[in-house]
């Protein structure tokens, strides 16, 4: 039997350094949130901001309004967005062990599209039937639509994944589902009212700006529930980072496994594509800039740098959307692409390079 | 005490949804697994013997008969359950990113921890003794994607052994490594074996390796077919022989490796001793000349291994002439000039 040997271990810890990353990416966060506070079509001094959320008096009125109902719940959007695509993705470059895996890349976004093209404009098709069911629930309808369209997609993806076990495959799957779900939109899109049309473009160049508070109350209890299914994975998606049948040998239940992070990821890319538009890149880009800050792959650590980056990440486009110093706003989705395309092609030539597909 | 830990009876294996809806790949076969010994599973490529161990791993479904693990069936396992039993080393590299020699060994400790994989200084303890038993101790902070391929596979063998199975089952486990890493790894399962009592059951086609370390093979033929027993038991018997048979290929049955069947048609005779005559016969071996010993010098062409305190020459002597070369290369490149020479003449 084994000798029992007095070599002593230390216990795994996140080692100091690893503290210091994240207290530094919170103080980041809480710069570009100061940042997106204080810039907009009007420029708020950073001093009266601070008045204005420790209950001070002397504000301006009109810039009291434009914090609270304007920039607050945008900032609580990006944050919340930022961190649901950014978890969404790191689950989906882990199952499908591809590093440009995200929910965008491989259609399930395409799919929220075509639930929400189908409630916006499929809605009038179908003789105004759903409408009223769509309004009385209010932002509830456009997330089930959405969520519903995610899920399916990511479902057939699996369905199809479990057979080609070949990452290339699935992903020229995922594009031709992107395809096929387009031309749908498309169609719908060709027979609808022009107001309509235009309801859904609006949404579909994303934006962070649209979410009220009270649409927030939602928002919020849908992330926090599947950031909470996330919450108990870190264990087998570690596990899954050696293959199924690895983890399959070490006692991991790979079947309920994949199932609890088909759930997670597709509440979290399907609610925000629902609230904020198919919003691209960061899914795929966030996990790769934690994995290259913490130089790990362990998903314990993963896990909640994932969700400080993703934070940051949004945060930060969000505020170079505002051209700041200038009247105008670009969607979200332009910011996000031009420094999203950039970035992945740069971890394609990486790989290329010889590096194996996570390795930093 | 050597009870079997693993048994089958008429196990068939193969797969579920191939294009006929089930493959059989073997069938029949009766095979048993001792508590620690070391079991190399040897045949040609092809004759299922992946499929045979992720049949015995609960990767693969059972197509008929019966896999016993310690007494019982493997249906009745759970996959967690069954993780007690057995861990795995398969083929494949694997691709974990940015991740330490420690952190992968703790993974051996999965069955063992809970939902969120808190590990205990008991645990620590075992990836210790894993790394210790693998040889890599003082690894635990390296990257894996960092390390040489045999070190990777140890580590590899390390996580399985931190699992504390009861049988270690390797697919495998050489194949993509270079020569220094397929025989330290190998020494590695022989050691587990005979010194840390563990079980082992690897698949290989390191068969000079295997032969050396293995106590027992089970040799599978190309149609499925496993002979069990000694390795020397199965190359006395012809077994071995026969399921290794290729065109132009011979398993040198005094030597114990395989050989090309050159059968040379020119002769020489040789003069010389130790090892320079040993690797100056496989040289000429090589170039189809067949050795004869000095007594019977009947050849036309006599060579003479000559060797002062520093270096070998090696002289060449036919009917007319003499000559002195300073290597192997030199000798055999003019002895293959030789050759074609003689068959260009009897055309």
């Amino acid at each position: 039997m084994m000798q029992q040997d007095q070599l002593k271990s230390k216990p795994q810890a996140i080692k100091g350094s690893r503290l210091w990353l994240f207290a530094l990416l919170f103080f980041l966060l809480l710069v570009v949130v100061g940042l997106n506070l204080s810039y907009g079509s009007v420029k708020i001094p950073l001093g009266d901001i601070l008045k204005m959320l420790t209950g001070q008096e002397g504000v301006k009125e009109s810039w009291a309004y434009i914090i609270q109902n304007y920039r607050l719940p945008k900032i609580a959007t990006a944050i919340l967005a930022g961190i649901a695509l950014s978890a969404s993705g790191l689950q989906m470059q882990t199952m499908f062990r591809n590093p440009l895996a995200d929910p965008f890349i491989l259609g399930i976004n395409s799919g929220a599209s075509l639930g929400v093209a189908l409630a916006i404009m499929g809605a009038s098709l179908a003789g105004g039937l759903f409408v009223p069911a769509l309004n009385a629930a209010g932002g509830l309808g456009l997330i089930l639509a959405a969520s519903i369209g995610a899920g399916l997609v990511m479902g057939l993806i699996l369905l199809v994944g479990k057979r080609v076990n070949n990452p290339t495959s699935l992903l020229i799957l995922g594009l031709m589902f992107g395809h096929a779900t387009s031309a749908l939109v498309s169609l719908l899109i060709y027979f609808s009212a022009p107001e309509k049309v235009k309801a859904y473009n609006i949404w579909s160049y994303g934006a962070f700006s649209g979410v009220t508070w009270e649409q927030l109350h939602l928002f919020f209890p849908v992330i926090l529930v599947a950031l909470g299914i996330l919450f108990f994975l870190p264990k087998g998606l570690n596990g899954l980072l050696l293959g199924e049948d690895y983890a399959k040998t070490m006692g991991l239940n790979v079947d309920r496994l994949r199932l609890l992070i088909l759930l997670s990821a597709s509440i979290l890319s399907g609610t925000v594509t629902a609230f904020c538009g198919p919003i691209g890149f960061i899914g795929v880009a966030v996990p790769h800039i934690a994995r290259n800050i913490f130089k790990t792959s362990n998903h314990k650590l993963l896990i909640p740098a994932v969700i400080l980056i993703g934070a940051v990440v949004a945060v930060t486009a969000d505020l170079i959307a505002q051209l700041p110093g200038s009247q105008f706003v670009l969607p979200i989705n332009v910011i996000t692409s031009l420094f999203g395309a950039p970035f992945v092609l740069w971890i394609v030539l990486k790989r290329k390079r010889g590096a194996a597909s996570f390795n930093v | 005490m050597n009870h079997p830990l693993l048994r089958t009876t008429d196990l068939e294996v193969g797969h579920l949804n191939g294009k006929p809806a089930k493959k059989v790949v073997a069938s029949g076969l009766n095979l048993d697994l001792l508590e620690g010994e070391f079991v190399c599973l040897v045949g040609p490529n092809g004759a299922g013997k992946s499929t045979l161990l992720r049949s015995m791993t609960g990767l693969l479904p059972v197509l008929g008969g019966e896999i016993e693990i310690s007494g019982k069936k493997l249906a009745q396992f759970t996959r967690k359950e069954l993780a007690y039993q057995i861990s795995v080393v398969l083929t494949s590299p694997i691709e974990v990113g940015a991740m330490s020699v420690k952190e992968l060994v703790a993974m051996g400790r999965f069955p063992f921890t809970g939902l969120f994989d808190r590990m205990s200084e008991k645990d620590w303890q075992i990836v210790h003794q894993a790394l210790q038993m693998v040889g890599i101790e003082g690894f635990e902070e390296r990257l894996i994607h960092k390390l040489s391929d045999g070190e990777r596979q140890k580590v590899m063998i390390a996580r399985a052994l931190a699992q504390e199975p009861r049988i270690l089952v390797l697919d495998e486990p050489t194949a993509y490594l270079d020569l220094p890493g397929r025989v330290s790894v190998m020494n590695l399962m022989r050691e587990l074996s005979s010194e840390h009592g563990k079980t082992v059951l690897t698949s290989t086609h390191d068969l000079d390796l295997a032969m050396r370390s293995a106590d027992r093979f089970w040799l599978m033929s190309a149609g499925g077919e496993i002979i069990q027993g000694a390795p020397e038991d199965l190359v006395l018997s012809g077994d071995f022989q026969r399921i290794f048979a290729r065109d132009k290929v011979s398993f040198d049955s005094q030597n114990g490796h395989f050989s090309v069947a050159n059968k040379g048609e020119e002769f020489v005779s040789l003069h010389g001793e130790g090892d320079a005559r040993v690797w100056t016969e496989r040289a000429l071996q090589r170039i189809g000349f067949q050795v004869l010993d000095q007594i019977e010098a009947d050849a036309p062409l006599r060579i003479d291994i000559e060797e002062d305190e520093k270096d070998v020459f090696w002289v060449v002597n036919d009917k007319s002439s003499s000559q002195r070369f300073v290597s192997l290369a030199d000798l055999t490149s003019y002895l293959r000039l030789f050759k074609n020479q003689d068959t260009l003449n009897s055309d």
